[in-house]
This record gives C-alpha cells, structure tokens and sequence, in this order.
C-alpha cells in the first residue's frame, strides 16, 4: 500500500474512535499523531509501516486517551452520569473496579430514592413514610398499601425534611467516595 | 535486561508484571525527560530510550502527555520547525516539577527499601552463577 494511503488510513481510524473528545481535542491529537509519524519516517531505516506499528493500533491508541481523559474530566465533576461512566470504565479492568461500581450504583439508588420519597410525601402523605409498631421500626418508604394497623407511621410531615438530608448526604457521600478514587487510580493508571 | 514492548499477555504472567510496573513508572519518566528544558514527543520517545530501559510501543507516552497536559503538570506549545511541519513541546510547570520531586523522593524510599529486601534472592543467584 502507499505510504500516504496507508498514513491516511492510520489517522482517519484514529480520528473515528476519538468520537467521544471535543473536535478541537481531537484535531489536536490527530495534528502531533501526524507530526510523529512525519518525524519517525524520516529517521534513517524507518519505513511508514514501522513507524505505523510501533505506535500501535489506532483502536488501542485511541482508547487510551479516551481512558485519560474521561478519568480526568470525572474527577473534577459532580455528575453521576460523568461518574459512573469513569468508573465503569474501570470495572472493566479489575475488581476493585467492579467493587467501587456496584457501592456507586448502591449509593446513587438509596440516596436518589430516598430524595425522591420525600418529594413523594406532600402528593401521598398515607403512604409515605417510616412505620413502627411495638416500638420498633417495621418499615419505610413509599407503600402500597400501607402497613396495617397496630404499625403507624411516626414522623409525618418531618419524614420529608430527614429524607432529603439523609438522601442528599448519601449522593454527597457517594459523589466524593468516586472522586477519592478516582484520585487514587489515577495514579496506578496501570490498570489502565 | 532486553529491550521488549509490551506483550498483551496473560494476566499473572511475569511479562504482564513487568509491563504494569513500566507503565506505571511512565508517567514520571516523562515528567523527568522534560526536567531540562522542553522537548516533543518523539524526542521525549527516543531520550526514554536512550536513557532508561522503558521501552514501550511508541503510542503509548501520547496520552500520557496529554492527560499529565490536563493536570496542569505540563503545558505545551506548537513550533514551527525547520522539518517544514510544527512540532508540539513540551514543558512542565512548577506544580509538574513538584510533582516531578514528590515522585523522585517517593521512587528513591521505595527502591532502595527493595533493593534491601530482594538482596538475598540476588545474593543467592550470584552465588549459583
């Protein structure tokens, strides 16, 4: 194959699976790549193919920033999505990964859910909230039906107060635990 | 030591273990190959070469550039270049040199206190040899 053509090949593969990056980041990658390749096949006894395949598969390269960057831009965020991606991401490498996914998972779903009750408590007041009986708590959330008498529900309208701070601290909680370990992975990138 | 790149083998392989520890020793071998003033990434490629025994598939010191870039460990700049084509160098900033000091400090404890425990596995190798 022609050299040019099969440079042209390299970028226009490498450029595709830099989807997720911004043009501008992108473009910039695709600009030192070209510089490289340029430089290298000018050294003496190289040849484009070489050059080419010690740089490694487009695929591979690619993915390795998209790995980078994803990690750095989440630390940095507060969005779940953002978050989960990252670590999702890792998951797939290890099992500290996969562990620190399923607590993120967790951790968004008590903390969403229990926000979400407490929106839900103006709108089915009977329904909502933390029931006990004999003095001890037999459930809470948003039921249908409600538990049945003797069990009655004790916190009534302040069920809406305590499930937004213990929910919203949860998704703080969760939010900075991701972050924190990000950090760390950040810096044993060779699970990556 | 030979030169090899990196195998994609087996997890638990001893390849695989030495892989992972150059790669994770990449990261600051980049920051030190600009400790001296800036250069581009094939010249930080082939200075790694010649200097240390990290020899990687060539593709692989890119992103780390621009992740370390990101970090604000590292700012860049593109020259034109008598090659007819711009060049982008590379440069750390002052919180890349400090990293660059943490990480030399941290490496030197590290080594050092492994070199002491692997002595009398290489002490009974040479005895063998």
């Amino acid at each position: 194959m022609n050299p040019d053509v099969q440079i042209d090949h390299y970028l226009t593969v490498l450029r595709l699976h830099l989807g997720p990056l911004t043009i501008r980041e992108r473009e910039e990658i695709v600009r030192e790549i070209t510089a490289h390749v340029r430089d290298s096949a000018e050294e003496p006894g190289a040849s484009v193919e070489g050059v080419l395949g010690r740089l490694g598969t487009p695929e591979e390269l690619a993915a390795q920033y998209r790995d980078g960057l994803l990690i750095s831009r989440a630390r940095h965020s507060v969005s779940p999505i953002v978050l989960l991606r990252a670590t999702f991401r890792i998951a797939t490498k290890g099992i500290a990964g996969i562990v620190v996914f399923f607590l993120a998972l967790f951790g968004y779903a008590v903390g969403g859910g229990l926000v979400l009750t407490a929106l839900v408590k103006p709108i089915l007041p009977g329904n909502t909230g933390a029931w006990v009986q004999d003095g001890h708590f037999v459930t809470s959330g948003v039921l249908f039906p409600p538990p049945p008498p003797p069990a009655h529900e004790i916190l009534g309208m302040s069920y809406i107060l305590i499930a937004l701070v213990i929910g919203s601290l949860t998704l703080l909680f969760t939010t900075w635990a991701i972050r924190k370990f990000l950090g760390v992975s950040q810096r044993v990138q060779s699970k990556l | 030591m030979a030169k090899q790149r990196i195998p994609g083998s087996d997890a638990d392989s001893p390849d695989r273990w030495e892989a992972q520890l150059r790669k994770g020793a990449l990261e600051m071998a980049a920051l030190a190959s600009l400790w001296r003033g800036r250069r581009y990434g094939l010249e930080i490629i082939r200075f790694l070469e010649a200097h240390s025994q990290l020899a990687l598939a060539e593709g692989t010191i890119y992103p780390i550039l621009n992740r370390l870039k990101m970090e604000g460990q590292l700012t860049s700049e593109w020259v034109e270049a008598e090659a007819g084509h711009p060049r982008k160098y590379y440069e750390l900033t002052s919180a890349g040199r400090q990293r660059l000091r943490q990480m030399a400090e941290a490496w030197v404890n590290f080594s050092g206190g492994l070199t002491h425990l692997l002595q009398p596995v290489l002490n009974e190798r040479e005895a063998i040899q």
